[in-house]
């Protein structure tokens, strides 16, 4: 990576919603019967960096082609860049990186970003300079001359990306950009990202690989089943769900009698604290590892204080849906009186790897979605 | 901009063609049947290849003029077997693999995300690829057009309309391939299938020659036969009242013998008269199969007669004549009086069969196959634009 300039900040044209992608009810229906899409509506600002997650088959590609044209949706009320989706010529202005993209292998790295700038309608001499600023940018200055056929998966994504930016586009669709890239490839790849930000270019991400869009995204949006189920800022989407865990060193059934005991005494002035046992049935199998995110399984016993807080106990750890260290001292306390050793208290904000197992999971029956399109399996037992 | 992506996507074409090794290999072929051309010489004496003398061939420029050497060569080796043969396929391979590659899955998604129309990308990909052709064939015209002028000593520029016709003749084929590329996705499959196509216009283009040679004969016969009998029937009403009068009747000198006298004279008339209504049913019979599968041809592209027209172009119906009337053999076909046995002139039919192809006009030629591929490629348009990849 060098710190080459990618080239002079984009000037943005002045539009009064500022809103570069603005999708309504989008819906895709593939030969009439596999709803890849039910109605997307999303909104991308100008200048911020935009996350699609979602799980396999979730529809995450099928509305960036939308978007880029490579697919004709059956319904679609939006606009990108201002401009109806569709509109071929808004496209000069969009630089994108399919997700299993294939450049023509008898074409070299810089051949083939001055090629994609050429149909982007670049002029040559602009092309010139800016294949050779991308390819240092990505760290492939030395591999220009090389065919894109000998590379590796990682180099061609970094072609792919510098490709992407050959006709200094507005907004950048990045599909599963870090695909097949090493760690330190996906480090540049994120600072890319953040530098295209801070030369005030949109770009949206489509990823599954959730840590790297938590890192860059400002806003994201999940996609499940051809469904949004939640957009916002990650601040926006975990707001409701930070907490506290405590954690005991006792054994999970001593450490559960021992939450069961402090509890009263913790909320001594409140009411009450709701303890409910598992529900009839339910087997420490059907429970995920202890690894796992809290939110995307059942305890042993959630309830709420009498502050309002829930709670959870799993195991031998205790939840509290607050990041007010008030709320926990009294708890705190009454353990430490009843002789439980705390091993950790750790202030816990959901990260969006929790964000998105809450969303492919089935509340009714805390098992995740099957990957695809069809949603007509829901509910089944294991 | 517009310009700006089309050089972009020739440059591309080229560059594709360019690495794939049979582009240059055809090239080199090409070249090897130019040198040979140029390797075959005729004098005086007679023929040359390089510096032998062939003696066995009883051929020298009295008989055979270089010029016209050289031109039958290129008309027969150079263009119908190898540019309307070997080099379409070799181009036809080539190509084929163009439409199936564009939109293999990773590449179509990067072209069609550009601001360029479905419909002008996929026509711009079909030019490049006849572009290939285009220079392939002009290569090879170029070459035998110097050939032809430094060693025959006749410059003929007409030759140099081989460029557009063989690639339209490619063309034909080559839209076939587009829409099977289209629709298997496949290389193999619509190089298989495009020569499939190939091969059912060669047989109905070979059942065409020969009903059109059937008609040919039966039209000769039908015409040897219709005036064999108004002779035999001339003869014998001479004959008839140069008998009558050397009797000494008086006849009026409009006096026509009846049909009874005549056949009374004339044993043979009868044989005659009945074999010339069977030839005239039979040629009806040709006319009426030869229309039939004249009208089946129109709608398909004529690849045969579109590579034909140069021939028709430098040979004319006069230097036809002269080619094939130049030995001392009956020009017309004719009718034994007595056995009514008929006796074929390969002049004759030769002939009528150059003026029966001859008078398929150049619009029904090229105005039909253009249309053909016309349909065929807004076909591939409409279903390259519609289509999600």
């Amino acid at each position: 990576m060098t710190t080459a300039t990618v080239d002079e900040p984009v000037i943005p044209a002045v539009r009064s919603d500022g809103l570069v992608i603005d999708l309504h009810h989008v819906a895709k229906t593939y030969r009439g019967r596999i709803r890849a899409l039910c109605g997307i509506d999303m909104q991308v600002r100008r200048g911020e960096v935009f996350g699609l997650l979602g799980p396999n088959g979730a529809g995450k590609s099928t509305l960036v082609k939308i978007l880029m044209t490579v697919i004709r949706p059956t319904e679609c009320r939006g606009t990108m860049l201002g401009e109806p989706v569709g509109h071929k010529p808004t496209l000069a202005k969009v630089g994108y990186l399919p997700e299993h993209h294939r450049f023509p292998p008898y074409l070299t790295g810089s051949q083939v970003v001055d090629f994609y700038g050429a149909l982007s309608g670049s002029p040559r001499a602009d092309r010139r300079r800016r294949t050779g600023e991308l390819l240092e940018l990505v760290g492939m200055k030395d591999w220009a001359k090389k065919k894109v056929g000998s590379y590796s998966k990682g180099m061609r994504q970094r072609i792919g990306i510098a490709q992407s930016l050959v006709n200094s586009p507005e907004v950048v669709l990045l599909d599963e950009p870090t695909d097949g890239v090493d760690p330190v490839g996906r480090r540049d790849i994120r600072e890319i990202v953040q530098r295209l930000r801070s030369e005030g270019r949109t770009v949206f991400i489509n990823s599954h690989l959730l840590s790297e869009l938590e890192m860059v995204c400002d806003r994201v949006a999940i996609l499940v089943q051809g469904r949004v189920v939640s957009q916002g800022t990650i601040d926006e989407l975990t707001a409701d769900k930070r907490r506290y865990e405590i954690e005991l060193t006792a054994e999970p059934d001593a450490a559960a009698a021992y939450f069961q005991r402090a509890l009263p005494e913790a909320i001594r002035h409140g009411e009450h604290a709701t303890l409910t046992p598992p529900a009839p049935g339910e087997r420490e199998t059907d429970r995920a590892p202890p690894t796992h995110s809290p939110l995307t399984r059942r305890v042993g016993y959630h309830g709420q204080l009498a502050t309002g807080e829930w709670l959870e106990i799993d195991h031998a750890t205790l939840r509290i849906g607050s990041t007010e260290p008030a709320t926990i001292q009294p708890i705190i306390d009454a353990l430490r009186e009843r002789g439980a050793v705390i091993r950790s208290i750790r202030q816990n904000r959901p990260s969006l790897e929790d964000l998105f197992m809450q969303a492919v999971t089935d509340p009714s029956t805390g098992a995740t979605l099957k990957p695809g399109a069809d949603r007509a399996r829901k509910g089944r037992t294991p | 901009m517009m310009m700006r992506q089309t050089a972009a996507l020739f440059v591309d074409a080229y560059r594709e063609l360019n690495s794939r090794k049979l582009f240059w290999i055809t090239l080199m072929l090409s070249g090897l049947v130019v040198a040979a051309f140029a390797a075959v010489g005729i004098d005086k004496q007679g023929f040359t290849i390089l510096w032998f003398r062939l003696d066995f061939i009883p051929l020298n420029s009295d008989i055979l003029s270089p010029a016209l050497l050289y031109k039958t060569m290129f008309l027969s080796l150079g263009l119908k077997i190898w540019l309307a043969w070997i080099a379409a396929i070799l181009a036809l391979i080539t190509t084929a693999g163009m439409i199936p590659d564009l939109i293999a899955g990773g590449s179509i998604e990067m072209m069609l995300s550009k601001p360029v129309s479905r419909v002008r990308l996929f026509l711009t990909k079909y030019a490049a690829g006849l572009l290939f052709v285009t220079f392939q064939v002009g290569v090879f015209s170029l070459a035998s057009f110097f050939v032809i002028g430094v060693r025959g000593g006749e410059w003929e520029p007409a030759l140099l309309l081989a460029i557009p016709l063989v690639v339209a003749f490619f063309s034909f084929l080559f839209c076939m391939c587009v829409l099977f590329g289209l629709l298997t996705r496949s290389t193999i499959a619509s190089l298989l299938l495009t020569l499939l196509f190939w091969f059912f216009i060669f047989i109905l283009n070979a059942a065409d020659g020969a009903l059109v040679q059937w008609r040919s004969m039966a039209e000769a016969q039908r015409d040897a036969l219709v005036r064999q009998v108004a002779q035999a029937e001339g003869n014998t009403r001479q004959l008839l009242i140069a008998e009558r009068r050397s009797l000494g009747e008086e006849l009026p000198e409009d006096y026509h013998p009846t049909e009874e006298e005549i056949a009374g004279v004339n044993p043979f008339l009868k044989g005659l008269r009945d074999k010339r209504a069977s030839a005239e049913k039979t040629a009806a019979q040709a006319a009426k199969w030869s229309g039939i599968l004249f009208a089946a041809k129109t709608i398909v592209p004529k690849t045969g007669e579109t590579i034909d027209l140069l021939e028709r172009t430098l040979i004319s119906m006069a230097d036809l004549e002269a080619l094939t009337g130049s030995s001392d053999k009956p020009r017309q076909t004719t009718v034994d009086e007595q056995t009514a046995e008929v006796e074929f002139s390969q002049y004759d039919l030769s002939m009528r069969s150059a003026t029966i192809l001859r008078e398929r006009s150049v619009l029904w030629i090229l105005g039909t196959s253009f249309a053909f591929e016309a349909v065929v490629l807004a076909l591939s348009c409409v279903i390259f634009a519609r289509r999600d990849f």
